[in-house]
């Protein structure tokens, strides 16, 4: 984009957050503007900064599970899934399949949860305050059957090394089958035909913040961004863990590289989930739901890496032990951490409504950046 | 205000102040200052289930200068404190602030001796007049905090108080 | 498993041709205690999520690393361990391939604690540069000819490194 030349003393710089009615979190981005267009964002971080990394090496192993949902709020079960992963990895925990299918059940169900609340808020900040209120609706349907068999509605701490803590009964099931009909009736009609279709929301979001497979890859970016720009990874695919092997669903990828493509993944990615939890509900074994695991963890000295889906892309744990009771260094690979690094280099020549589309269509959650 | 100095020949103070406040507390303007996890129950009480409309709350304004009560849901930072505080300075009298969650309370899960980061509290920062514990705390909790806001300034509450059984 | 393996192959072949040339430097000066081992160690991924493992000394770091961009890597991840006891700071770079699945490699860089400058991977992988930002923050390790190295989580005017083993506030 030729940018008209200005003198240095012709922009200003205008701060966007770290409060701002957009409902990403803490995030100050320092905007250098030529009257509508950007010259230059430099993103400021660290405003929710919780030493996540310090916490986990105070304590031990089990006690840093209630600290991985408070990251990723939205899909705090993924976190939870992988930082089981990690550990169970380093120490040798096989898991039983019963736990397994419920982990896969319940994950997903969030997942679907944590892309209806990025549908609501991003079409918030595009100025549509009415989808909100629907999507809402839908998620508090997913939030109660979560909330039967975990006890939260939002920060869960539901798996424990070894299988989850707590039994699925039918309820649940039925429940589960239900909201699986409601969902796929109210897509089409309310999500695809009212919104997506919707000629404003196309002008807005088309050809917006296009990101090359290049960028992706100089980046890390992953999750959407980069299914959104033509790349075919998705963890659960690439590294496959738990049962996602056995399970049949598709990969949405969609080449174009703007904000209608990141959009359009995830929708059709919340189809692929309903896909998921309708074959892990009819193949769902029966047995235990938690392995023999001793009580003080001791993983052997070492360094393990553990990578899961969630929502906003890839998320890896390296775990460092010593043979302790507390782990050595516990890093957290936070997905938008990398995708937003790539901000900065697209967003420049945007004009600023534009800015605020693409963030949106980046699907931040700024406490997993900061952790 | 010394109403006994005043002649109650002359003017009648107390229906018109009894009806100000109840008018303040039916149409309580939050800003949104959601910073973390608590945000999202915010959200959802702003949602159609919980519905804080009923109450007159569903007006988030983006901007300071427009808003009576601050719901400070999350956990405020070191980095974030000047800003917080900026905030508060900038909300026009009369204000309120509700402080929802326990990291808002105290530190909540970060409260640790490694702590070098959290604010222990938005207490610390600025007086807090509604305290609503949880992590996150459920939106009839944030219903509640703003039943407890409104008894605050008008002196009654709107319904009774549920006693256990 | 037909593209892992001969991922795998090519990069024995290239990390060990980079090795032999770094070991011809050992020779000329091994009266440093704190240098690493250069080295690389296949892993069993089903255990440490990780397929290879290269040590290598900070003047290698982007030698290897540009041999990685040339096979279309991307950097994950970039962590920093503090290890007081030996007086040293590690870092560990990970890296996976979009088109290889289960493949990923992990770098490793021995620094000493008292003299902490890494090469910088900025011109390299720009992912680099935010990682590199947030090791700096947390414990103090310098990358030279990073372009902008200053706190990425802390405020601007921290004077503590929070990750360090001997930090406690």
């Amino acid at each position: 984009m030729n940018l008209p030349r200005q003198r240095y003393e012709e922009t200003f710089v205008l701060n966007l957050g770290p409060q701002h009615p957009a409902t990403h979190g803490v995030l100050r981005i320092k905007v250098t503007m030529d009257g509508e267009y950007v010259i230059k964002a430099e993103p400021v971080l660290g405003y929710i900064h919780r030493m996540h990394e310090k916490i986990a090496e105070q304590g031990n192993f089990a006690q840093f599970m209630p600290y991985t949902a408070r990251m990723d709020y939205l899909h705090a079960l993924a976190f939870n899934h992988g930082y089981c992963l990690v550990v169970e990895r380093a120490a040798g925990i096989e898991v039983p399949e019963r736990a397994e299918y419920i982990r896969v059940i319940t994950v997903e169900l969030n997942r679907i949860a944590s892309h209806l609340l990025w549908w609501a808020a991003f079409l918030l900040d595009l100025g549509g305050f009415t989808p909100l209120l629907y999507a809402f609706d839908d998620r508090e349907q997913i939030l109660d059957l979560l909330e039967r068999t975990t006890g939260s509605r939002l920060t869960y701490c539901y798996f424990r090394f070894g299988g989850v803590c707590n039994d699925i009964d039918d309820e649940f099931i039925s429940g589960t089958r239900t909201f699986i009909d409601r969902l796929r009736k109210r897509l089409p009609v309310m999500y695809h035909s009212l919104v997506t279709g919707n000629i404003i929301l196309i002008k807005r979001i088309k050809d917006i913040g296009i990101i090359s497979t290049e960028q992706c890859r100089r980046y890390g970016a992953s999750g959407p961004v980069a299914r959104g720009s033509g790349i075919d990874f998705d963890v659960r695919k690439h590294e496959p863990y738990s049962i996602y092997p056995e399970l049949d669903f598709d990969i949405p990828v969609y080449n174009e590289g703007d904000s209608m493509a990141r959009y359009m993944v995830r929708m059709d990615e919340i189809e692929q989930s309903l896909r998921i939890i309708e074959q892990a509900l009819d193949k769902l074994p029966d047995g235990p739901i938690m392995a023999k695991v001793p009580k003080n963890l001791r993983p052997e000295a070492g360094t393990c890496y553990a990578a899961v889906e969630t929502a906003r892309g890839s998320l890896g744990h390296r775990l460092l032990c010593n043979g302790d009771r507390n782990p050595y260094r516990l890093k957290l690979r936070s997905p938008t951490f990398s995708n937003l690094s790539l901000f900065a280099e697209v967003a420049e020549g945007m004009m600023i409504a534009d800015v605020l589309a693409f963030l949106g269509s980046l699907d931040l959650v700024i406490p997993e950046i900061d952790r | 205000m010394d109403r006994e100095a005043i002649p109650s020949s002359l003017v009648q103070f107390a229906k018109l102040d009894t009806l100000i406040d109840l008018a303040r507390a039916n149409s309580l303007w939050p800003m949104t200052f959601g910073l973390a996890c608590c945000a999202i129950e915010m959200m959802c009480t702003g949602g159609s289930r919980y519905d804080i409309s009923r109450f007159g709350a569903e007006v988030f304004r983006p901007s300071p200068r427009q808003s009576d009560v601050m719901i400070v849901a999350g956990t405020v930072n070191k980095k974030l404190e000047l800003a917080v505080k900026t905030l508060y300075d900038q909300m026009p009298e009369p204000k309120w602030v509700i402080a929802m969650g326990n990291c808002a309370i105290s530190g909540g899960p970060f409260k640790l001796p490694c702590n070098y980061n959290v604010v222990e509290g938005t207490d610390l920062l600025f007086p807090v007049d509604v305290y609503i514990p949880g992590c996150p705390p459920r939106p009839e909790a944030l219903l509640e905090g703003i039943m407890a806001l409104e008894e605050k300034i008008t002196g009654t509450r709107r319904w009774p108080r549920v006693e256990a059984a | 498993m037909e593209a892992t393996n001969k991922l795998h192959t090519t990069l024995l072949t290239l990390f060990g041709s980079l090795n032999e040339g770094a070991e011809d430097a050992t020779a000329q000066n091994d009266n440093d205690a704190t240098e690493a081992r250069v080295a690389t160690i296949p892993l069993d991924y089903s255990r440490s999520g990780a397929n290879l493992e290269q040590h290598c000394r900070p003047e290698q770091l982007r030698t290897a690393a540009e041999l990685l961009n040339t096979q279309h890597f991307l950097l994950e991840s970039i962590t920093g361990v503090d290890w007081p006891e030996k007086n040293q700071f590690e870092v560990l770079y990970d890296f996976i391939h979009y088109a290889v699945p289960q493949y990923r490699v992990l770098l490793r860089c021995t620094v000493s604690r008292d003299e902490a400058i890494v090469p910088s991977l900025c011109s390299i992988f720009s992912a680099a540069d935010w990682h590199e930002r947030e090791v700096y923050d947390l414990f103090g390790i310098l990358f030279d000819g990073h372009p902008n190295l200053i706190r990425i989580l802390l405020p601007e005017d921290a004077d503590f490194y929070p990750l360090r083993k001997d930090y406690m506030p």
